[in-house]
C-alpha cells in the first residue's frame, strides 16, 4: 500500500497556483458542495462578481457535462473517476481543467466540436448559441447535452479551448479539456 | 388553478406565481442538473394560465446564476409570453440583475432581441 506523498502534492499545487481539485467520482451533491466552496474562495479574495459567475459557470458545465455523460454511459468504477482543477494563470486569469473518460468515438467527435468552435470568434459564438438553444430538446440529449455547454464555455474563454486525448484501450479514452478564463 | 409557492434550494430558484395578481417571480441561482424537469410545474402554470385566464401577466426575474440548460428553459418561458402577447395578452417582464455582474445582464439583453412585448432590463433590486 502507498501513502500520498504530501510535500509533493503541495509542491504541485503551488507551482501550478492549484485552488481547488477534486479526483474520484462526480455525485450531485459533490458537484454543488465545492462549487459553493469555489465561489465562497473567490468572494474572500474580492474578485469581481463577473469573474466569479465566469470560473462557477465554466465548473458547473464541465462537472454536469461530465456527470450526464458517466452516468449516461453507466460508466462505474475506476471508468467513472473524473478529474478537475480549478488553478489561476498568468494576468489575473483562471484555469478550470476537467477530465474523464469517454468513448473513442465520441473523443474524436467532441475534439472535432472544439476545434469548429476555436475558429470562431464572438459574433459566430453568439450566433451558434442561439441556433443550439432552437434545437428541440431531444436533439440536445442526443449530443449527451454538451452543446450548449462547450459553446457557452467557448464564449466565456480568453483563449482557444485547450483539448487533449489519451487513448486507454480499444474502447475508451481519457478526454482533458481546458478553458482559461 | 392553484398558486405556485416553490422554496429556493441552493441551486434551484424559489418560485411564486400568484393567479389572482398574474405574477410570477423566480429569484436565486438556477442550475439543477435536470432543468426541465424543475421548471415543469412553471411551464405547466404559465400555460394554464396563458390560455384558460388570459388576464395580464408580470414575470419577474432575480437570477444570479444560470447553467445552460436554465437558460433553454427560460427561452421557453419566453417565448410562451411572445406567443401570448401575440395573441393580444398583455404580458411584460422585469429581468433584475446584480448591478457589478455583467454576464446576468447580458444574457438578458440577448434574450430581449428575439421578444417584442414590454421587456425591461434594470439593476436591483437591492
Amino acid at each position: 500500500m502507498s501513502f500520498p506523498d504530501i510535500p509533493k502534492l503541495r509542491d504541485v499545487f503551488i507551482a501550478q497556483d492549484i485552488m481547488l481539485c477534486f479526483n474520484g467520482l462526480f455525485t450531485a451533491t459533490l458537484i454543488d458542495e465545492i462549487g459553493k466552496a469555489l465561489r465562497n474562495h473567490m468572494q474572500h479574495h474580492d474578485e469581481s462578481p463577473t469573474a466569479i459567475t465566469d470560473v462557477f459557470s465554466v465548473y458547473i458545465e464541465m462537472t454536469q457535462n461530465i456527470r450526464h455523460y458517466t452516468v449516461g454511459r453507466g460508466l462505474v468504477d475506476n471508468k467513472a473517476i473524473s478529474t478537475i482543477v480549478v488553478s489561476r494563470a498568468e494576468d489575473g486569469r483562471y484555469t478550470v481543467s476537467a477530465g474523464n473518460m469517454v468513448g473513442a468515438n465520441d473523443a474524436e467527435r467532441l475534439c472535432k466540436r472544439i476545434a469548429e468552435l476555436n475558429q470562431m470568434d464572438k459574433a459566430a459564438l453568439k450566433a451558434e448559441f442561439k441556433n443550439q438553444l432552437r434545437q428541440p430538446r431531444e436533439k440536445l440529449s442526443e449530443n449527451n447535452g454538451a452543446g450548449l455547454g462547450l459553446i457557452d464555455m467557448a464564449r466565456k474563454a480568453a483563449e482557444p479551448l485547450w483539448v487533449s486525448v489519451q487513448p486507454i484501450d480499444d474502447e475508451y479514452s481519457f478526454f482533458s479539456l481546458r478553458v482559461i478564463i | 388553478m392553484n398558486d405556485l409557492n416553490i422554496a429556493a434550494t441552493s441551486n434551484t430558484p424559489g418560485i411564486k406565481a400568484c393567479r389572482a395578481t398574474g405574477r410570477v417571480s423566480l429569484s436565486g441561482d438556477s442550475y439543477p442538473e435536470n432543468s426541465f424537469e424543475f421548471f415543469q410545474p412553471l411551464i405547466h402554470w404559465l400555460e394554464n394560465y396563458l390560455t384558460q385566464e388570459k388576464q395580464p401577466l408580470t414575470m419577474e426575474l432575480s437570477l444570479a446564476y444560470l447553467n445552460t440548460s436554465s437558460v433553454r428553459v427560460m427561452m421557453d418561458l419566453l417565448d410562451m409570453l411572445e406567443e401570448a402577447f401575440g395573441k393580444g395578452i398583455d404580458v411584460s417582464l422585469i429581468w433584475f440583475y446584480e448591478a457589478g455582474n455583467e454576464r446576468v445582464a447580458e444574457l438578458a439583453e440577448e434574450f430581449k432581441e428575439d421578444c417584442t412585448f414590454p421587456y425591461l432590463v434594470t439593476p436591483g433590486p437591492a
